[in-house]
């Protein structure tokens, strides 16, 4: 299926010219940076850079944040579309108003629904007149711990479809007599939909929760248009210190700091991949 | 006939959960249209009474305008176009960078699908992980370059580096890989050179995933944040409308709702127009 001849040059250099400036020597030279002390003299200083964000309290505190901000995201982001998926498919042919409009919040711009996001948990808003309704406390949602629960609800509320109709393109493939054997052996939705349809399948299963995670790594966008630069601690993510420690213009603070976490990225996938290799073996 | 009853309620049941969850999925859109009808001075009164922390005190819950009103329309379009210019500056990037993307990224995949060349393996490799990268760890040299080459706080610095964004290079070369590789030949023997078959064999094919990767991308495009937040530090003239619009709404001008409405129209136009690409495209690529 492969070709080898010289046109592919054609093809592939433009491209190829553009990744390298933008991307791939970047990479390669922002480590570079990152063992520079940054002074007119700019020596090396091997890993003086990456020891100081180790112990930079504000580093560690967005480390921590987007952390936990991703693991709150990314499995709930996974389970909400493989069951609302897992739903859809079983009414098949119906539920075309659902799915048209579960995806348009992906391509509907942050920026414009925020408005909304802020009369709605406003102190005096909805969301509190229905807690004050039912003989709770009102919360201060948009200043204080409390911020995260609109954050996750907007990232929810945004990356919902993308993950949904991935997942719904796979179950589309398994066989339909599978579920109806099973709903005569008195199986219920939660039954077949973890026992049947995840195992068949866990490739895509794989592919949205990676999916799903990267997005959840990049909450950044959520939380500055909610709450700005200089955020509330408890969503105080680790792009607002880059981004500030950018603005600073601490060049090698930010590398340093863009590398440690590109690290850590690279082994939870690694992990993850490695996982996911095993249970497809597993399977078989 | 039992079960028959049975399944058929359930699905009743099904579908009102959804609508449930549709009609909640809608709603902060549904809101934003309705609101920018309302008059700018009750938007304003609305809006103004936000933030106060009386503990005896709401907002009121807002369903109908007092009277509906187009003119916070004819403010943003006509008396001040402050918005309107941030508008065409988010239009003007989103249309360059899909220029860009269509130059340089459907090429680049069908290079990494069909062909066979040394480090082709390794360069996925390298694709897939960039992608996985989060926007930080190439910014710092990607600045330093761009001011190298006088592009810097320039709209290029913006739309140049967006023009191969890995993830579509990615999802375009995924479906390439699932084409069959047959027609392809076909029209090799047919006479038609790389190029005209890349042009008039292939591209036609992969209609439904160059659909949904102009949909996608233009959702990236038009959401634009820490790009512009970065590279355009003085001339905040030039940042998309996903920037400035926050920083316009801080304070009610009463003209907000209608902005926001206006921002998400060609979003929304947009999706109904590839919506069945989407679906389509995510079916048919290989995403393993």
């Amino acid at each position: 299926m492969f070709e080898k001849k010289k046109s592919v040059l054609l093809f592939l250099l433009p491209g190829l010219c553009m990744l390298l400036i933008f991307y791939i020597i970047p990479f390669f030279s922002g480590i570079g940076y990152s063992l520079m002390d940054g002074s007119y003299k700019n020596e090396f200083v091997g890993l003086k850079n990456y020891r100081e964000i180790w112990q930079n309290s504000m580093f560690l505190l967005g480390l921590k944040n987007t952390m936990e901000l991703s693991l709150i995201c990314a499995p709930l982001l996974w389970i909400l579309s493989f069951l609302l998926a897992s739903a859809l498919a079983s009414i098949k042919p119906f539920g075309g108003f659902f799915r048209s409009s579960v995806l348009l919040p992906y391509l509907t711009p942050s920026s414009a629904i925020l408005l909304v996001w802020l009369v709605l948990f406003d102190y005096g808003g909805p969301v509190n007149r229905a807690l004050a309704a039912m003989g709770a406390e009102r919360v201060m949602w948009l200043s204080s711990g409390a911020l995260r629960l609109p954050v996750v609800l907007m990232f929810l509320w945004k990356n919902l479809g993308f993950c949904l109709i991935i997942f719904l393109a796979a179950l589309q493939s398994v066989p339909q007599p599978l579920y109806e054997y099973a709903t005569l052996e008195g199986a219920g939705f939660m039954t077949r939909a973890f026992r049947i349809t995840l195992p068949l399948v866990t490739p895509t299963a794989f592919l949205v929760f990676v999916l799903a995670w990267i997005n959840a790594f990049k909450i950044f966008k959520e939380v500055y248009f909610i709450a700005g630069a200089y955020p509330d601690y408890s969503v105080y993510t680790l792009q607002n210190y880059m981004n500030n420690m950018f603005q600073k213009l601490n060049y090698q603070n930010v590398t340093a700091a863009a590398y440690s976490f590109g690290l850590i990225v690279f082994a939870i996938f690694g992990v993850l991949f490695f996982l996911q290799r095993r249970a497809a073996r597993g399977l078989n | 006939m039992k079960p028959t009853i049975h399944l058929k309620r359930r699905h009743i049941l099904i579908r009102l959960l959804l609508s449930l969850t549709a009609v909640i999925i809608l709603l902060p859109i549904v809101i934003t249209a309705l609101y920018s009808f309302f008059s700018p001075d009750e938007i304003k009164a609305f809006m103004d009474t936000r933030s106060s922390y009386d503990a005896a005190q709401f907002m009121e819950i807002k369903l109908s305008p007092n009277m509906f009103s187009l003119s916070q329309y004819y403010k943003i379009l006509i008396e001040d176009m402050t918005i309107l210019r941030y508008f065409v500056n988010s239009a003007m990037y989103t249309g360059a960078i899909l220029l860009g993307q269509a130059l340089f990224i459907p090429a680049m995949a069908y290079a990494l699908s069909r062909f066979r060349f040394p480090g082709r393996d390794a360069l996925f490799f390298v694709i897939i992980m960039l992608m996985l990268l989060p926007f930080q760890v190439t910014m710092v040299p990607n600045v330093i370059t761009l001011r190298a080459m006088g592009l810097l706080d320039t709209v290029w610095s913006v739309i140049l580096p967006m023009t191969v964004a890995p993830f579509y290079i990615f999802l375009l070369r995924q479906y390439m890989v699932g084409l069959p590789g047959d027609m392809i030949e076909a029209a090799q023997i047919d006479g038609a050179g790389t190029l005209r078959c890349f042009v008039h064999v292939v591209m036609p094919v992969c209609q439904p995933i160059l659909g949904a990767a102009i949909a996608l991308s233009f959702a990236d495009c038009w959401n634009l944040v820490e790009q512009p937040l970065t590279y355009l530090t003085t001339h905040t003239e030039l940042y998309p409308l996903s920037v400035a619009f926050n920083q316009l709404t801080q304070k009610s001008t009463g003209v907000e709702f209608a902005g926001a409405a206006l921002y998400t129209l060609p979003a929304l136009f947009i999706y109904l127009f590839f919506q069945n690409d989407i679906l389509e495209g995510v079916q048919l690529t290989e995403l393993k």
